[in-house]
């Protein structure tokens, strides 16, 4: 038990911190493109001094630039706090595709480094789960880091939704794996105890080059 | 042949204390376009790339006296980069720019032989004045 309890707070901590690192250096960019931006301005007004006159479509074309910037770091702060308040509430009820979308677009940038093109299938009818949703959003990214690490040459990933009703499902498909990686999935003491904790079994798919995240015993909710 | 490195105004004499051939290396093409700019305005010649690829690419066929470059790209990233020209042509001097504030990659690139390790965003007269001295060094061969 109080392994299981270190383990989830390990790898809760552990999601939280390549989160939190991956937007605030996306901000980072931001600012220093803004910095950036305010410099040129004024080395240009210094220059115009001297040598008039300063171009109006090149001021615009540099406050536009900051505006870019600003809108874009806008964004990935409201992806950072609509991700902190995910540890709220213990338990709240999900949309399963949308929670999908969100982690992909909350590690967009981590998985642009690593070259990896992920199209998302959508299930037929939403998915709603009750579920504590920090610790999906964190095993949903440990399932993408875990098929990106397994995805061979051609990266390339299907993530689908499972169509049995009474037990929701998430599956990640290469175009081809890695066999050894593919044969300890999630074996850690941290991975068994997210799982653990969130009632999902994992389960290879019937191609043998990907796998699924199968929410157990968790009661699906009926959409609206 | 192309000009590779480019200048603010080329009929104007060359400053001999600023390198003439600064490589600008990251992904994020608003930052580096307008750094390359400003590094311009300052005396300095420069061209940008925004992949390590292309950036091992010119060191092979233009090689720059000074490499700016960034540490998390796709593809190669900056410390295989900055392995690689190490190894290869160690009279290029590299500073490190970036967003991302690990002391240990901090510690890991000056080991492997970075001119300097600067963090995002940068004050243009500290990275000019870093600039200058990467130049005297390769200069002055000390």
């Amino acid at each position: 038990m109080v392994d299981d309890k270190e383990g989830l707070s390990k790898s809760g901590m552990r999601f939280f911190g390549k989160m939190s690192a991956s937007a605030t250096h996306e901000i980072k960019n931001c600012l220093a493109i803004i910095n950036e931006s305010a410099g040129l301005l004024e080395d240009l007004s210094m220059m115009a001094e001297k040598k008039p006159p300063l171009s109006l479509a090149r001021v615009n074309d540099i406050s536009q630039r900051v505006t870019r910037q600003v809108n874009r770091a806008d964004i990935v702060v409201r992806k950072l706090n609509r991700f902190s308040h995910g540890v709220d509430r213990k338990t709240q009820i999900a949309n399963l595709e949308e929670t999908v979308s969100f982690v992909l677009d909350l590690a967009s940038r981590l998985i642009a480094m690593q070259g990896v093109v992920i199209k998302v299938t959508s299930p037929l009818s939403r998915i709603m789960v009750e579920t504590n949703i920090f610790y999906l959003e964190n095993m949903i990214w440990k399932a993408i880091e875990t098929a990106c690490l397994a995805a061979k040459e051609k990266k390339q990933m299907v993530i689908s939704f499972g169509t049995d009703a009474d037990t929701p499902s998430i599956w990640f498909s290469m175009d081809a794996v890695q066999n050894d990686l593919m044969d300890d999935l999630f074996g850690s003491k941290e991975d068994r105890a997210l799982m653990k904790h969130l009632d999902i079994s994992i389960k290879k798919n019937k191609d043998n080059n990907g796998f699924g995240l199968l929410l157990l015993k968790r009661n699906p909710v009926t959409p609206n | 042949m192309k000009q590779v490195y480019q200048k603010l105004d080329v009929s104007k004499k060359s400053s001999v204390e600023m390198p003439s051939k600064v490589l600008l290396v990251d992904d994020e093409k608003e930052f580096v376009l307008t750094l390359s700019e400003r590094l311009q305005i300052r005396d300095m010649g420069t061209a940008i790339v925004y992949d390590g690829k292309s950036a091992l690419d010119l060191v092979r066929n233009d090689a720059p006296e000074v490499m700016i470059i960034d540490l998390k790209m796709p593809g190669i990233d900056g410390m295989e980069i900055l392995k690689e020209v190490k190894q290869s042509r160690s009279e290029i001097e590299v500073i490190v720019l970036t967003g991302h504030g690990s002391g240990q990659d901090r510690k890991k690139c000056m080991d492997m032989g970075a001119f300097a390790y600067m963090q995002k965003p940068v004050n243009i007269n500290i990275l000019s004045e870093t600039l200058k001295k990467a130049h005297e060094k390769i200069k002055t061969g000390k």
